[in-house]
């Protein structure tokens, strides 16, 4: 198991935000992390990734506390986390000089083939950010990769540009794990599907096998959220 | 240390404006001290340390606001970022830690520069080796006792407020800290008081040649005081070595929770 | 062998890997592909499809199973040159006359009626 989640429960002062989780994590999957707000997917995320600590049960990526594996993953969150007179080139020196699996080459490249434009992120649209984000995540030669909502608040032709940069630079020895709210936009990417419901896992099904019985992921995901 | 060089790179693009528009504050000074203007030298010798004072709170102040400003990026979504970065909590702290204090550093030197410049124009020439301790010895000795733990404690405060702020209330442990921090200092200067010159003295000022039991005065025309000094004034050592050893302990305790930190 | 759009993957209708085999025999039995044709690599159609490329190799693999296509190593997937095109279009036509066979069932409809709206039909589409 490249991660796994041990009855975890992490609390919030009153609530939950997740509930005795239970999760393995193989490599080679592409997951899709699915739900409502408030549902608990940040929060599995975040805990992955070790920005979190569980308030009960396990995390464990690698074989050990994520913490202290986290040169080997890869984390995308939510908010725009850039500081805002970086430049491509700024983030390059930044990520080249503090990560060792960063690929110089592949980042470029990417730049590239998602047109990221070479300004301040201070001058730059949210998709052009998020896709300059998702350049320098990509870049890195990880095997467990966490991406919170990469297509959140971001333009259409971006989100696909998004969708088709993972696509083509996933390996099939790595782990992704992705969280959306674009349902039918990004199902056609995962393998299999988690579906949090109020800090609890409702449903943890194959993509495929779902549509054999005749419903799409979004289909399920309607039924299974009410 | 791992990281170090490219964390110091992303201080100095962070808060390098701030270090360039502080040390460029020091032509300001540098003209009010020149222009300053007072009844008779002696008071204007007053006014100019005073003015010179000023500026040191300020090469203070600065150094720790820049410091400080980790707490904005909590809500910016940076400090995530910082802390899925390989390099260690230690590397992380340093980085910021060395950026600000070289700064100071940087700014109290040329401010000896400045105190030198007044003490020449309060009439005393001063040897090549005497200026040297001015501009470079006693600007290190200051850094070293205040600047060098201020800052440290800034570091820790900041790192402290934002981690706890995060995952909770942060104004809690914050408040501890400074309302803490007197009780800590008397504590701290009694004890340097105490082990004050058990070690022997730095004399500084010692070669101004001047004899023992001399004394200020201005001569009539206003122009060319004498500066009377009783004896050799010596700086006691224990201090310094006291305040640097209380900014590593402050340093590591914030790497420390740095590591600890929830995001 | 282009956009989504072109391939009309349907998400409620079924798994996509079997879509995207029923893809290519269509596109081998309107002559849209060739016997030896070279397709290409499971991870650009996934790319242009937006999918997982585990999908396309299973559905590269079912292919492989009909005998439709084969793999030559570090040449590429290939449409086989012994591909059954005809037998292909004939399941197709075959799909097609069932589900029209269905239509005219559930309507109600006589076989010579049926018949005689096939005819104008097809005697239509060749004008």
């Amino acid at each position: 198991m490249l991660a796994s989640l041990s009855d975890v429960t992490k609390r919030y002062g009153r609530t939950d935000g997740l509930s005795n989780v239970s999760i393995d994590f193989p490599a080679g999957q592409v997951v899709g992390v699915l739900g409502l707000n408030g549902s608990g997917k940040s929060t599995l995320l975040k805990l992955l990734a070790g920005l979190l600590f569980p308030s009960a049960g396990k995390v464990t990526v690698f074989d050990g506390p994520p913490r202290q594996n986290r040169a080997k993953l890869v984390y995308l969150g939510e908010n725009d986390s850039l500081w805002t007179w970086m430049t491509p080139a700024d983030a390059e020196t930044f990520m080249k000089g503090l990560y060792d699996d960063f690929d110089v080459d592949r980042y470029r490249a990417l730049l590239d083939s998602l047109a990221v434009p070479k300004r301040r992120t201070k001058a730059m649209s949210k998709g052009e950010r998020g896709r300059l984000r998702l350049a320098m995540a990509l870049a890195r030669d990880a095997k467990l990769y966490l991406l919170d909502e990469p297509l959140a608040g971001i333009d259409l032709l971006s989100r696909e540009k998004i969708l088709q940069s993972i696509v083509r630079e996933w390996h099939t020895d790595e782990t992704i794990l992705l969280s959306t709210h674009e349902v039918a936009e990004a199902e056609g990417l995962f393998e299999r599907v988690l579906y949090l419901r109020e800090g609890r896992l409702a449903l943890d099904a194959r993509a495929e096998e779902l549509r054999d019985q005749g419903r799409s992921v979004v289909q399920a995901f309607r039924e299974v959220l009410g | 240390m791992k990281g170090f060089k490219t964390l110091f790179w992303l201080e100095y693009r962070r808060s390098g404006a701030w270090a360039v528009a502080l040390i460029g504050s020091l032509a300001f000074w540098a003209w009010a001290l020149f222009q300053a203007r007072a009844v008779d030298p002696v008071e204007l010798s007053s006014v100019r340390t005073v003015l010179l004072v000023i500026a040191a709170a300020v090469g203070a102040l600065v150094p720790a606001l820049m410091i400080g400003r980790l707490r904005g990026e909590t809500r910016g979504g940076q400090y995530q970022v910082l802390l899925l970065t390989p390099p260690s909590g230690a590397a992380h702290i340093a980085a910021r830690y060395a950026f600000a204090l070289g700064t100071a550093a940087v700014y109290f030197g040329i401010l000896g520069g400045l105190a030198w410049w007044v003490v020449e124009m309060a009439g005393l020439t001063v040897d090549a080796s005497t200026a040297a301790q001015l501009v470079l010895g006693l600007p290190l000795y200051v850094v070293g006792t205040t600047i060098a733990p201020i800052l440290a404690w800034t570091v820790l405060l900041t790192v402290f407020v934002s981690a706890y702020r995060i995952a909770g209330p942060g104004w809690i442990p914050g408040t501890v800290m400074v309302v803490g921090t007197p009780f800590a200092l008397r504590w701290l200067v009694e004890g340097i008081a105490r082990a004050a010159y058990s070690l022997p003295g730095w004399p500084i000022l010692g070669s101004l040649g001047i004899s023992e039991g001399a004394y200020m005065t201005a001569s009539p025309d206003g122009h060319e005081p004498e500066m009377i000094v009783d004896g050799i004034v010596h700086i006691p050592q224990e201090p310094l070595w006291i305040m640097l050893a209380l900014t590593l302990v402050l340093l590591v305790i914030a790497s420390r929770i740095w590591r600890e930190v929830e995001a | 062998m282009t956009t989504k759009s072109a391939w009309q993957l349907d998400m409620n209708a079924g798994p996509i890997f079997v879509q995207i085999a029923t893809g290519v025999r269509r596109m081998l039995a309107r002559g849209d592909l060739a016997p030896g044709q070279k397709l290409p690599s499971a991870r650009d159609l996934a790319a242009e499809l937006g999918v997982n490329p585990n999908t396309i190799v299973h559905a590269f693999a079912e292919l492989e199973r009909m005998a439709v296509i084969e793999t030559k190593r570090g040449l590429g997937t290939f449409v086989r040159k012994d591909a059954p095109v005809v037998a292909l279009r004939h399941d197709l036509l075959r799909a097609a006359a069932t589900a029209f066979s269905a239509e005219v069932t559930a309507l109600g409809i006589s076989k010579g009626e049926a018949l005689k709206v096939l005819k104008e039909v097809l005697d239509a589409g060749e004008s």
